[in-house]
Formats: C-alpha cells, structure tokens, sequence
C-alpha cells in the first residue's frame, strides 16, 4: 500500500470516527383535511323494532325468542313487509371478532323468520359488533343488554 | 443570551396550544436505568420569539417513554449554541450522558427556518452527529419532533417515533353525537377529524407510506371498506360485497388490501387488488376468520379463527395458502399484529376471565403479559418496535394506554375530548 493510499484512509477514518460530515435534514409538513358522511343511512321508514337477546359468546335463539320470532313472522308475511335485522355484541372480546359474532346472530334470526315461512328476499342482514351499544357500563348488567338481534320492518 | 431570555417569554406563550389537544401522554411507571441527556435551549437567531421552545418539546419527547431523563436548563453550568463553545467538563460534572447544542436561523426560503445542531456523546468526548435541519417556522413541532428522532437514533441505534402519527376513533359524546376517526402527533397535539360520521365507524389502517387511511364506515347502513388520501380529503369506498366488509390491512408494497368479507357466508381473509379492483379468497373455512395482518416481509398474514372451537391466532402463507396455528396458551387469543421485525405477535390475550395485551416469540411460543389493565384491545405496535398502544377502560370509560416493549414503562393517554378507541400507529413519516 502506498503511502498516499493510506494517509488516505486514515484520513477517512478519521472523518467518519470524528464525524465531520454534516447532514442536511428537513421536516415535512404534515397536513390533513376532514371529510364527512353526507346522506348517511338512518332508520327513517322502519315501522316498528323488536329485539331478542342472546348469551354470551353464543348466537342460537332460545324458547322464547323463538315463539316471538314465529308472531313476528305471521305479521310480516300478512302485511308484506321487509325486514332488516341487526346483530348486536356486548364490548368483551375484539371487536372485528365481535362483527363476525354479531353477523352470525343476525344469520341466525333470519333463518327462523325464512323456517316460518318469511322469504329471504324480503329480509336483509347486517352486524354492527359491539359498534352500537344499548347501554354503556361494563358489567353483566349492561352486556346481557347488548348482546342483541334488532328485527325491524319497514 | 438569548435562550435565559426566551426562559421567561415561555410563561406567556405555554400551554396555549397544549389546551387544544386531544390526547395526552401521561406517565404512570418508568424505566429505573434512563439515559441522561441535556438539550441547551436552541440559540434563536430570528427576529421574532418562539412561540414554542425547541428544547421544551424535545425534553417532552425524549422523557415520553422512560428512556430519557432530561437535564433542564436550570441546572445547567454553560450554554453552548455552537461546537466551539462546549466544555465537557461542565456536563460530566452534570453526569450527563449526551448533549446537544444548536442554533436556528432564518433560511433563504421565506417562512422557514434552518437548524445546526450538533449531538455529544460526553464520556467520548466527541460530536456523534451535526446537522443542519430545514422546516417550516408553522410548523416549529414537527420540526422539534424531527430533531428528537435523530437524537434517539443517535443514541439508541434505531428510529425514533416522535414525528409519527396516532388514528384512533371518538365515541358519539353529548357534545358531538358523530363518530369521528381523528389523527394526531403522537404527543396528541394537532389533533382533526379525518372523517365523521353519524353511523360507526372501525378498523383504521394506515397505507405503508402514511399518506392514506383505510377503515369500515356503516353510513351506507352496512359495513364497507373505504379508503381516504389525509392531504386531500377524497375519499371512496372499494368494490362492496354481501355481508361483512371489514378488517382493512395494507400490504407492505401497498398494492394490495388483506380484509374479511362474508359473502361466502361465513367471514374469511380476502385479499383486494387495489389496480385490478377485484377480490381473491386466501381462507376458506365454516369458522370465523379475521382480523388479518400483513408480515413486514409480505409473504403472510396472520389472522384470528375459532375453527379450533376458541378464537385463535393463525398464520396464513399468502402464496400457498397453507395454514400454521401460532398460539395455544388460553381459550381467548385475538387480533394479532406482527412486530416489525417480523419475529413477535402482540395480540389480545384473556386469562382467568381479564383481557390483556400479551406478547410472544413465533417460533417459541411462550406467552409473556405485557399489560395489568382489564378488556384491553386493539394493541398497535409503533413503527421502531419499542412501544405498544392499545385501547383500556378506566373507571368505565374508553381510553388509550401504552406500555414499553419491555414493560418497563407505562403511560395513559387522556383524551380531553371524551371516550376514545381503536388506535392505529403510523408508520415512519418522511
């Protein structure tokens, strides 16, 4: 190695260790603008609401909530409605898990108003997960409010 | 000089915009062992004062999760605002681990300002970084915010989060009966409304490069995907399916969206192509499958599925779809998020009945607790891999929490709006 070469290198060694170099940085600006929902859905046009409730983590319907479904389902085959139902969660557990949980409530409901006799394509299912809570608290109280199914007409 | 003067101007213009905020970071423990640093108040050399002082907003930043302690200027021996003028005899005898120094002077460019500073490492008695850092005088934080992560990145060897972002979701309060999706800094200060909405709205999912938000919006009376660009405003919703459309997570290249879509019937992982506009099935099981994340190297996603009988964590292989069970500890493990290492999950763990944030190793599998908090959710892993947000209750309210990595530091985040949810951790912003 010559000698240059190296009085080179340690030159450049000596400027990294030494850190001569000065860096250019720049701060971005960060900016943002708000957005809204205009004509966002409401329940205008629903004729009447009837909820069922549900243990937790489970999604079949009891005796009861049976019974009612089958009332239900007399009146809106008699009177040629439509339904829309919504599936409900209490807040335990995540909440996209919840979604999925909900659904199958809602699915559920709609199966036994098709089993008496309502057709599929009269009824529309959606989860809200536990996105829209009857009552607020965390305790059983509340929760066993909101693990629900909404059966509305319209 | 100058910065003794600026010392007493701060009573006048502090805590003006700090009202404003919506979020807050508030220790609740800390790391036994931080590292000592000081920061000598900036030498302003523009004509007018600073609003905000440079070293005030880094001494928060560099303290905000344990790592640091801060030497105020009170206790400080010299000033220095240059290279020439430090003396490290003054910060040893402070034990002061590190320092830095600098001036801010006008820039040719109108409405900016430019910065040399410089960063000591003191038992080495020698410079470990000198910069000249360009901003906009506006925007005096993020500028703040810039410097503190190049400090960190100095002195700890990885990126620094401070000019990283937060998204997370208000609840319909008295005072504004929308939901909103809202961004702040992460020390919670410049705080709006991305989008608002009298129907709920979930999921919010930054794009790799932190310019758009994807999340479920129910204003169409059902749940859609819609995607967001932050500067603009514009906003769209991508191709709706049957049922369920939810769960948005970016691809590291951001091509692609993984999400859940029912339309099968029963949820399952769904990848969307953002140029072709189409949808590809990845699961298909009766179970439920969601909550999909991407690995930072983009050839899986982990997911959650009860096909077990209890919501478990899996890992998808994009390509061959061949599923691997991660995680066998407990009835209740959900929503997982990978480390951007690729190498952890953090997730949602219940044990005895309480939900907690917890943390484990893919290849061994043990499970370690990282939070004491109960119903804990949603976990978001900051952008370096140190910190985890996630969303708690206190006393019945929805709040934001975070711990360290290594569980050595936690904090709240107050929100001084009302309840909050659902955060999401930007990624590095450039």
């Amino acid at each position: 190695m010559t000698l240059t070469r190296k009085s080179l290198l340690i030159s450049l060694s000596f400027l990294i260790t030494a850190c001569g170099s000065i860096s250019n940085e720049r701060a971005s600006d960060a900016s943002a603008v708000s957005a809204s929902a205009s004509g966002a859905y409401s329940d205008q046009g629903i004729t009447s609401s009837n909820v069922l409730y549900f243990a937790y983590d489970k999604s079949d319907v009891n005796s009861e909530g049976r019974a009612k479904i089958r009332n239900l389902a007399k009146i809106i085959n008699k009177e040629g409605l439509n339904v829309r139902i919504e599936g409900h969660c209490d807040e335990r557990g995540t909440r996209e898990y919840n979604l999925a949980l909900g659904e199958s409530r809602a699915k559920t409901v709609a199966e036994l108003l098709v089993i008496n006799g309502v057709s599929s394509s009269k009824i529309s299912t959606v989860s809200y997960g536990e996105e829209k809570p009857a009552a607020s608290g965390s305790n059983e109280n509340s929760w066993s409010q909101n693990r629900r199914a909404l059966i509305k007409t319209f | 000089m100058n910065a003794l003067k600026g010392l007493i101007l701060i009573l006048l213009f502090v805590s003006s915009q700090s009202s404003l905020s919506q979020l807050r970071i508030e220790i609740t423990g800390g790391a036994e062992d931080p590292i000592n640093i000081a920061v000598v108040p900036i030498d302003w050399k523009l004509e007018f004062p600073q609003e905000e002082y440079l070293h005030e907003i880094i001494k928060k930043d560099l303290e905000s999760f344990g790592e640091f302690k801060v030497l105020p200027p009170e206790g400080m021996l010299s000033f220095p605002s240059t290279e020439e003028e430090v003396f490290y005899r003054d910060w040893r005898l402070l034990n002061v681990d590190y320092l830095v120094v600098g001036h801010a002077n006008k820039s040719e460019i109108e409405g900016e300002l430019k910065i040399s500073y410089f960063i000591f490492d003191i038992a080495r008695e020698r410079v470990i970084h000198k910069a000249i850092l360009s901003g906009s005088i506006k925007s005096i934080r993020r500028v703040a915010h810039n410097m503190s992560d190049k400090i960190y990145k100095k002195v700890q060897g990885i990126p620094g989060i401070f000019s990283t972002r937060l998204a997370y979701i208000d609840k319909p309060s008295l005072d504004d009966k929308n939901y909103n999706l809202r961004i702040s800094d992460i020390d919670g200060f410049n705080g709006i409304s991305l989008f608002s909405s009298p129907q709920p709205i979930m999921s919010p999912n930054w794009s790799p490069l932190g310019d758009r938000m994807a999340y479920v919006s129910f204003e169409e009376g059902t749940s859609r995907i819609f995607i967001q660009t932050i500067s603009t405003g514009t906003r769209s919703g991508i191709k709706l399916e049957k049922g369920i459309n939810s769960s948005p997570n970016w691809s590291p290249k951001g091509d692609k969206l993984a999400a859940v879509l029912s339309k099968e019937g029963n949820p399952d992982i769904f990848l969307y192509d953002l140029k072709r506009e189409s949808w590809s099935q990845i699961t298909e099981h009766f179970g439920i499958d969601t909550e999909p994340d991407w690995s930072p190297n983009g050839k899986s996603l982990l997911f959650t599925s009860n096909r077990s009988g209890s919501p478990q964590i899996y890992q998808v292989n994009v390509r061959s779809k061949r599923v691997k069970r991660l995680t066998f500890e407990g009835t209740y493990n959900a929503r997982a998020r990978y480390s951007p290492d690729g190498k952890s999950i953090v997730f949602v763990h219940r044990r005895d009945g309480v939900f907690h944030i917890a943390t484990q190793k893919i290849k061994s599998g043990k499970v370690r607790i990282l939070t004491d908090t109960s119903l804990d959710e949603s976990p978001t892993i900051s952008p370096n891999g140190n910190v985890v947000i996630y969303a708690t209750k206190r006393k019945d309210e929805d709040i934001l929490a975070g711990i360290t990595i290594d569980g050595k530091t936690k904090f709240i985040l107050p929100s001084l709006r009302g309840e909050v949810r659902e955060p999401a951790w930007s990624p590095i912003l450039d």
